[in-house]
């Protein structure tokens, strides 16, 4: 599903010259969890932004679905990014005027989908991360753990490729967070590939694969053994 | 994503920043309001202007001569054969009568009025399309002889007679001649006052017997139709100067020439306002680049948001072009009807109707969006542009 090879990032920022990731190859298959793990600073996100399409590489080369994105023009990559990929941030990263009904519409809007299609398919997927009853709620009237599930119904109504998920759990209590893993597992169950970031072990524990990075260098690749399997409550907190 | 589809995105920008939109689109409306008031205005008075001398007769035409000394006319500046010559030879000229202007008292034993009295002859109640109210006016045989008769407006012959019978009445005019009253012409309606005199009419050869007036003031004519009274105007002027062989020596004036100095006229201020308009709505748009430039940038994280789910370029660009646009229109559209709504107020004070054409308005509602386009244009690009790791990381 996603294939890097000696992928580079250099931020040139003024005077200094920051490589952020320093020749990374790996490979992750179709329907896998991964949690990507590393200290603050250790190249994290910049390698979730890069397999998110949402900025390009310095040097090296990726494949998404077997195909070359380094030559892709913004256009192209926009168009990816909507079939392929969903995002989910720490911050949610949702749109304030929005109700939760039409942040989920939105990869939709960009598909070319017609409303009706749009809408009823918004309603499936708040209804698969249990917020069927707050779809026209705005995200100020939500809980964090509200719009966290908001934003995951909006990561998977394209139904993506790659699931890409930088720190969902790091703006939310232990037990919220333990509530959106539930979901997550979930989801890789019916199919799912996910990526997660996270600097909690406990929260990586759920992936099926751990890899860990230091100075934008991947220092291990593990199998996790004894997964923490999170327990959906169905009651919205 | 469909045009329809950019409109309910913009629609919704709008509807979520109301105090924004509206500050926006402020400069918008009030220029346009400017617009459709001043226009609505322009054309109602134009237009009332325009009746005015539509009922003074747009196939009339006068000529006078040209004294350059300050003198008004002279002895034989026109005859009493000039005018049959004409009426003879012309084609183009319909009706044609002699004007003579005095002014006397009119004086019965009822009452007595000051007023101007003109000599003229039966054509003028043709050139004139005069209507009576009693009797008749005088006719060619009156003429023929020179009877001692008059005409008398209605008003004049309220004010002299009261509420009795004004013909068959006794008068004497000018203190010296005594005439008989034949008819009363019906009051025209005119808001723009054009005949406030009171005027009584007697035929010219009535006035020449009387020998005080020993001439002609003007010549007043009706071309055969509206297309030809500068042909009748000209050949009146043409035939005036062999017979008199004086070139150059007459004027003439018609309600036609008068029609194109108030269109010109009105063409002139609505090219100033017009201006002045243009330099509102600059500003305006000034305004609402300005605006969404602040929306822009306050949105950032909002279009690093949608790029990430696979807004393009394009979408983001119509999204905000189309924002800009719809801003404009709502602002034009409220201007178009605060506009009308100031003219009718105006217009009731002024007394005159306001009139904005289905086109005026179109204009207004079209050229505002077409503001929209061209300040909404430079913000709508610039939000295009932004990378969207760097919009999504901005707080
Ligand atoms: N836009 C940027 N410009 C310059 N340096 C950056 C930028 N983004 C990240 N970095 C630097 O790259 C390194 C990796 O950052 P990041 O990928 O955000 O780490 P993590 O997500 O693991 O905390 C850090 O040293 C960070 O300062
Ligand atoms: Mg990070």
């Amino acid at each position: 599903m996603i294939t890097i090879n000696n992928l580079r990032k250099v931020y040139n920022t003024g005077a200094v010259a920051v490589e952020a990731l320093k020749g990374i190859t790996l490979n992750i298959e179709n329907s896998e969890f991964v949690a990507v793990m590393g200290p603050s600073g250790s190249g994290k996100s910049t390698l979730m932004n890069l397999l998110g399409l949402l900025d390009t590489a310095t040097d090296g080369t990726y494949h998404l679905d077997d195909q070359e994105v380094s030559g892709l023009d913004k256009n192209q990559l926009a168009e990816l990014r909507n079939r392929k990929l969903g995002f989910v941030f720490q911050t949610f990263n949702l749109i304030p005027s929005l109700t939760a009904l039409k942040n989920v519409e939105l990869p939709m809007l960009y598909a070319g989908l017609k409303p009706q299609e749009r809408r009823e398919r918004a309603i499936i997927a708040l209804d698969r991360v249990g917020l069927g009853e707050r779809t026209h709620h705005r995200p100020n009237e939500l809980s964090g753990g509200q719009n966290q599930r908001v934003a995951i119904a909006r990561a998977i109504v394209n139904n993506p490729a790659v699931i890409m998920a930088d720190e969902p759990t790091g703006a939310l209590d232990t037990r919220t967070g333990e509530e959106i893993m539930a979901i997550f597992q979930q989801l890789h169950q019916e199919g799912a590939t996910i990526v997660l970031v996270t600097h909690e072990p406990e929260i990586a524990q759920h992936a099926q694969r751990i890899l860990r990075f230091k100075d934008g260098l991947l220092t291990s690749d593990e199998v996790v053994e004894n997964r923490t399997i999170a327990f959906r409550k169905e009651v919205v907190g | 994503m469909n045009f329809k589809e950019f409109i309910f995105v913009a629609l919704e920008g709008v509807r979520n920043n109301k105090l924004r939109s509206f500050l926006t689109t402020l400069g918008i409306v009030i220029g346009i309001a400017a617009v459709i008031a001043v226009i609505a205005i322009g054309e109602g008075g134009k237009a009332m202007i325009i009746g005015e001398m539509e009922k003074f007769g747009t196939n009339i035409y006068q000529i006078y001569p040209n004294y350059r000394d300050g003198e008004y006319t002279k002895p034989r500046d026109f005859t009493k054969e000039d005018v049959e010559v004409i009426k003879k030879i012309s084609p183009e000229v319909k009706w044609l009568s002699p004007m003579k202007y005095s002014r006397g008292e009119i004086r019965s034993s009822l009452g007595k009025k000051n007023a101007r009295i003109i000599g003229t002859t039966a054509d003028y109640k043709l050139i004139r399309s005069v209507e009576l109210a009693r009797g008749r006016f005088f006719n060619e045989e009156d003429d023929a002889v020179g009877r001692r008769v008059v005409v008398l407006d209605e008003k004049l012959g309220e004010e002299i007679f009261g509420r009795d019978n004004p013909v068959g009445q006794r008068v004497m005019l000018w203190n010296s001649q005594p005439a008989l009253v034949i008819g009363v012409i019906k009051a025209r309606e005119s808001q723009l006052g054009m005949e406030p005199d009171r005027m009584a009419y007697v035929p010219i050869s009535f006035m020449e017997g009387s020998n005080q007036w020993r001439y002609v003031n003007s010549l007043i004519g009706s071309a055969a139709s509206k297309d030809t009274v500068y042909k009748a105007m000209d050949r009146t002027k043409l035939i005036l100067e062999r017979r008199h062989n004086s070139p150059g020596h007459y004027d003439s004036y018609s309600m036609e020439e008068e029609m194109k100095t108030v269109n010109k006229i009105t063409g002139i201020m609505g090219l100033i306002i017009s201006s002045i308009a243009g330099v509102s709505l600059l500003v305006g748009g000034i305004g609402v680049m300005n605006i969404m430039l602040v929306s822009v940038t306050e949105r950032t994280r909002e279009i690093g948001i949608r790029m990430a789910l696979g807004a393009k370029r394009k979408d983001i660009l119509m999204q905000f072009l189309i924002e800009a646009v719809v801003l404009c229109s709502i602002g034009g559209v409220i201007g178009i009807i605060l506009g009308y709504g100031g003219a009718m107020v105006v217009a009731q004070f002024l007394n005159l109707p306001p009139l904005v054409s289905w086109w005026t308005a179109l204009g207004a509602f079209i050229f505002s969006a077409i503001i929209g386009i061209f300040f909404g244009i430079y913000p709508a690009n610039k939000a295009s542009k932004l990378d969207p790791i760097v919009a999504l990381r901005r707080e």
